[in-house]
């Protein structure tokens, strides 16, 4: 490519721009590979997608799974809060208060790292008063005469409360055995002061955080345990509520990672990673073939091109030639007397060059005329130049000598002082109009055809060896009568020479054909030329017919 | 030559062997004015040498027109007899008809 390419490219405009070299230095992508990639890329976000969701639905359903186990032991825990207090609460209700008894009964479940931090024995009345207080004093103890009022009316189940506004919170937990009862155990615990609860990573819920509210509802205010710092708590979570004594907690669940797993994790990931190489693979691999394809294609136009170029030169010389041979065959057929002389030259078609072959009338003295009609072998320009030699050397002898075995005896020795490469077929006959004669001389030419009516046949010659070759004498001389109206054909080999066949096979195809033109009167030759020679005939023709008008 | 079919070019191959007699150029296929200038430049390379004697063995020819005969006629100006073996009747018609009997030896 020269210089100007690059400044041509801004005229032609895009799709011509990646075409050129030019465009190389400004890569950009064909539009095809620029589609696979949005397919392959669409492909890969669909299932990038899908499997983000399959795995959100699985880490749901496992996170459901987690937290109804998580609640089943929460569960669990009312047995083991239930079952010490409601003990206690039957033993003080049987022994009447039996303080000594009581105290005996619950001490190993109240104390630093025991089940309970404080538990204390009430009778209840109009003003509930504490009987007896193990473990540590709960806060204002005093004030807390309404609450267990307020507990002491649902009887025979754990009651719960959430002591959570104080400063230091706490959860308690009540039983009256009996709605007859005067006694009331109260068991209490207290809450982390934040109510962050540090998680055991060697606990079966180590993958979990968790928020437990008191009640049935997530206020902050009922808020109990939490494992997490900020509340509410975000994105995928699972609460139920656990049933606890008379009340019930909210749990709430998070997962703390990956609940199906690191590797289900990072699926939608790999799959996004592998799914956009692939896509540029694609893109890449897609825009190779499409530069490769317009490479080609821009190389089949060039060669086109070329190939119309070529044949258009070679049409252009062919003509050329063509012309010139034109010109060597004569212009004009002179008039004769009682005769009428057409003639026509068929050059080759279908690839073939321009031949040697040519054909004269010479009219002699008085009513006589020479009839000549050649081939000279092989093809090209100089075919055609050593034809012009042959013609002006034949029209040369005629002048000294005009019977025709004598012209070819002459014309033999010349081409062959001049040339061994070529040789010519020559056809010659002495025409006495008058007298209705023709004597023939042929130098391997094939003898010509005689029309006269209905009938057409070939003169009977005797050929002798073309023009070129030793003939040490004048050729032999056949004379054949000529009738009234009749009319003889001479013609070229490439009339009758088809592949494939026995020459008289042509032979008789001209025969019939001009045996039939000749009985209508039709244009004779034209009508041979149009017959006899195909669009792919290779071989140049002449033709020539002499027709006695009397 | 009827059992010939019309139209389809049969390559032409021409093979060049030397027996007692001097050089044997076997010729097969189809010899027209499309194929001539193979065996043009085969029979110039061997005529260049001189022989005393050529043969042309004809017998797988399926096809000759004038175009090929010119090609045979160019090695009888040089060579002292030009023989042809294997004519088949379409060549000796060729040969009758255009008075080249004479010219060549022709093996019956």
């Amino acid at each position: 490519m020269d210089a100007a390419t690059p400044h041509e490219e801004g005229a032609t405009g895009e799709r011509d721009a990646g075409e050129n070299a030019g465009a190389a230095r400004r890569w950009r992508p064909s539009a095809a590979a620029l589609g696979a990639f949005l397919v392959a890329a669409a492909i890969t976000a669909v299932l990038s997608v899908t499997s983000l969701i399959l795995y959100k639905h699985n880490e749901r359903r496992l996170l459901n799974l987690r937290a109804r186990e998580v609640s089943l032991v929460l569960s669990a825990a009312v047995t083991s809060v239930q079952t010490p207090v409601a003990s206690g609460a039957a033993l003080a209700d049987s022994t009447a208060g039996d303080l000594r008894r009581f105290r005996t009964f619950m001490a190993p479940f109240v104390g630093t790292g025991r089940q309970f931090a404080s538990i204390s024995l009430w009778r209840l009345g109009a003003e509930p008063r504490p009987l007896v207080v193990l473990g540590a004093t709960p806060q204002s103890l005093p004030q807390l005469g309404p609450t267990i009022q307020r507990l002491a009316r649902r009887s025979d189940t754990l009651n719960l409360t959430g002591m959570l506004e104080r400063a230091k919170p706490s959860l308690g937990f009540a039983y009256r055995a009996g709605a007859s009862s005067n006694y009331l155990v109260y068991a209490e615990n207290p809450l982390p002061a934040n109510r962050r609860s540090k998680l055991e990573s060697n606990s079966a819920f180590s993958d979990l955080n968790y928020v437990i509210y008191l009640g049935r509802s997530q206020r902050n205010r009922d808020l109990l345990l939490s494992s997490v710092k900020t509340l509410p708590v975000h994105g995928l979570q699972s609460s139920r509520v656990v049933p606890f004594g008379s009340g019930a907690f909210t749990l709430v669940v998070t997962p703390r990672g990956s609940l199906s797993g690191s590797f289900f994790d990072s699926v939608p990931w790999i799959t996004a990673l592998v799914g956009l190489l692939v896509a540029l693979f694609a893109a890449a691999l897609t825009d190779r073939l499409v530069r490769g394809r317009r490479r080609a294609e821009q190389l089949a136009r060039r060669l086109d091109q070329v190939a119309s170029e070529t044949r258009e030169r070679y049409i252009e010389q062919r003509s050329i030639a063509q012309t010139l041979q034109h010109e060597l065959l004569p212009q004009k057929l002179p008039e004769m007397a009682g005769l009428r002389v057409n003639a026509r030259y068929v050059p080759a078609q279908a690839g073939g060059d321009i031949g040697g072959d040519w054909y004269d009338i010479v009219p002699l003295d008085g009513d006589r005329g020479l009839l000549v009609i050649g081939d000279v072998s092989g093809h090209g320009v100089q075919a055609a130049t050593t034809m012009a030699l042959v013609r002006h050397a034949t029209l040369a002898y005629v002048a000294e000598d005009y019977r025709p075995g004598v012209v070819l005896a002459k014309l033999s020795d010349f081409v062959r002082s001049r040339t061994n490469d070529y040789f010519a077929t020559v056809l010659c006959g002495l025409i006495s109009v008058d007298e209705h004669r023709v004597t023939f001389a042929s130098a391997g030419h094939l003898a010509p055809l005689l029309l006269n009516g209905e009938e057409g046949r070939f003169v009977k010659l005797e050929p002798e060896a073309p023009i070129g070759f030793p003939h040490g004498a004048p050729l032999r001389e056949t004379t054949v009568d000529v009738p009234a109206a009749a009319t003889l054909v001479a013609f070229t080999d490439g009339l009758v020479e088809r592949r494939g066949e026995v020459l008289d096979e042509g032979l008789e195809r001209l025969r019939s054909a001009a045996l039939a033109a000749h009985m209508r009167d039709a244009q004779l030759l034209a009508r041979l030329a149009e017959e006899l020679t195909s669009e792919d005939h290779r071989d140049d023709t002449a033709l020539v017919s002499v027709r006695w008008q009397n | 030559m009827a059992e010939l079919e019309h139209g389809a070019a049969e390559p032409l191959v021409v093979e060049t062997e030397v027996d007692g007699d001097g050089p044997v150029v076997k010729v097969s296929g189809d010899l027209d004015i499309a194929s001539v200038e193979q065996l043009k430049s085969v029979v110039s390379s061997i005529v260049e040498k001189r022989p005393s004697r050529l043969t042309f063995d004809l017998s797988r020819l399926r096809f000759m027109d004038s175009a090929g005969i010119a090609v045979l006629l160019g090695a009888v100006s040089q060579v002292e007899t030009v023989r042809l073996r294997g004519v088949s009747h379409a060549v000796r018609r060729l040969l009758e008809l255009t008075g080249l009997t004479d010219v060549f030896a022709i093996e019956s």
